[in-house]
């Protein structure tokens, strides 16, 4: 049900993805993943429109983290701070990242090298049903997301929601 | 001028100055920490030209490389901004980097006004590398223009064309981008041709400017590119400023530019005759 892909530029590193919903512990996790006993990251599913937004979020993460210039402390939140539009960490945390009330969860791993963690590890912390990917969509909520990354009517006609979204996570360095 | 607290085990000695200081091990480490950042770095650009070197080299330049392969599940293409050995190199690191900024920033002005133009999917700063979109089903303006010509000659196609260019490209002005190297190969047409969807590429050379200067400077390099590649599409071009002009909101002194420049370059050209 987790989705497993492989870095091009890292092929050492394994990035997996899992999508759980009707969690009913997100406070527990978060706290958890705070303290660091949590190896990924953990993100609101409802900003999540596709897999590849979690893939090059977590292909710059490595990359940075490799040139010991990442802008976060960890890799984990440095691959939510990926996903924001903008430049505050605080913000990219609140908003990608999970609150104690959030029902819908997407755990990003990234792993190097031959060691693989059991999947079942992570599963049997989240108090909630993991899902396919197929239900993605259904989680989705487009209009908060539209609102977070500030898309314009112009930008639709020219592209899917997902394009605008890539497009602004790769460049806020620069603009 | 505060000593540095000797915490643990002795490592790098401390030598008492005059004034009984010591060297300040902090130095050291950020010497070392520097040492460090180098190494990482020399391997994350060795990373990259290994990566690139598995991928289908598309086009070599004077400034950059073009490869096209599959990124994260995607068809990509990416434009390196390789070390040119002939300059010096804190010049060439500073010059590929700010050409690969200011490419990655118009690509993404242009699509924020709803400006057709390859997503960018990532930005190398240590390789200067640009990975973008691989826009397929494609052709260029170029070889569109040419197969009409060769196929049917409908120049109804290519008025429509034409206005849709001019259209296109008072939009680019009008968000104050500047294209920089206007020829129709830079232009694609998506699949089907019929719906006109134009996409723009290549802005290595783009900057962000108001000026009427630099915007008429922008069309006549493509009237240049134009006429010499296509011939007998005097017609086509003037289409192309007509849509131009009545799309542009700032249309009236870029013209004008334009105008003074043709003038110029006749006389120029009249005196070389």
């Amino acid at each position: 049900m987790q989705l497993t892909y492989q870095l091009d530029l890292f092929p050492e590193c394994t990035v997996t993805l899992l999508l759980f919903c009707d969690v009913k512990n997100a406070g527990e996790l978060r706290k958890k993943a705070m303290e660091g006993s949590i190896n990924g990251a953990l993100i609101n599913a409802t900003m999540v429109v596709d897999p590849f937004q979690l893939l090059v979020a977590a292909n710059k993460a490595v990359h940075l983290h490799k040139l010991g210039k990442m802008k976060t402390r960890t890799l984990c939140t440095e691959i939510i701070f990926n996903l924001s539009p903008n430049n505050s960490i605080s913000e990219a945390l609140k908003k990608f990242g999970i609150s104690d009330n959030d029902t819908s969860i997407l755990i990003v791993c990234v792993e190097e090298g031959e060691k693989r963690m059991n999947p079942e590890d992570l599963v049997s912390q989240v108090d909630g049903h993991q899902v396919s990917f197929d239900k993605l969509p259904e989680i989705t909520d487009e209009t908060k997301l539209r609102k977070t990354y500030k898309l314009t009517p112009r930008e639709e006609k020219i592209g899917t929601l997902l394009e605008s979204i890539i497009c602004r996570m790769s460049t806020k360095d620069v603009l | 001028m505060a000593a540095v607290p000797e915490t643990g085990s002795e490592e790098g000695e401390a030598v008492a100055g005059t004034s009984g200081l010591t060297v300040p091990k902090k130095q050291e480490h950020e010497r070392e920490r520097e040492r460090e950042r180098e190494q990482e770095l020399e391997r994350e650009r060795e990373r990259s030209r290994d990566f690139l070197q598995s991928l289908e080299l598309v086009k070599q330049g004077a400034e950059a490389r073009v490869y096209r392969g599959r990124f994260l599940g995607r068809a990509a293409v990416i434009k390196e901004r390789f070390p040119k050995r002939y300059r010096h190199p804190v010049l060439d690191m500073r010059l590929s980097r700010r050409r690969t900024v200011q490419e990655a920033r118009a690509l993404m002005r242009c699509r924020r006004a709803g400006i057709s133009a390859p997503v960018v999917f990532f930005v190398d700063y240590a390789s200067n590398c640009l990975y973008l979109e691989d826009i397929e089903e494609s052709l260029t303006v170029r070889d569109y223009i040419q197969s009409i010509h060769i196929t049917e000659s409908d120049p109804e196609k290519l008025s429509l064309l034409a206005r849709k260019m001019g259209q296109v490209l008072a939009q680019l002005h009008d968000e104050d981008v500047i294209h920089g190297d206007l020829t129709t190969s830079n232009m694609l047409l998506k699949l089907p041709v019929e719906q006109l969807n134009l996409v723009l590429i290549d802005f290595g050379l783009s900057f962000i400017s108001a000026l009427p200067e630099d915007k008429g400077v922008d069309l006549y390099v493509l009237e240049k590119a134009f006429l010499s590649t296509h011939p007998n599409t005097e017609t086509m071009y003037q289409e192309l400023l007509k849509s131009y002009s009545s799309e542009s909101k700032k249309s009236g002194p870029v013209l004008k530019k334009l105008d003074e420049r043709s003038s110029v370059s006749e006389i120029l050209q009249g005196l070389q005759g």
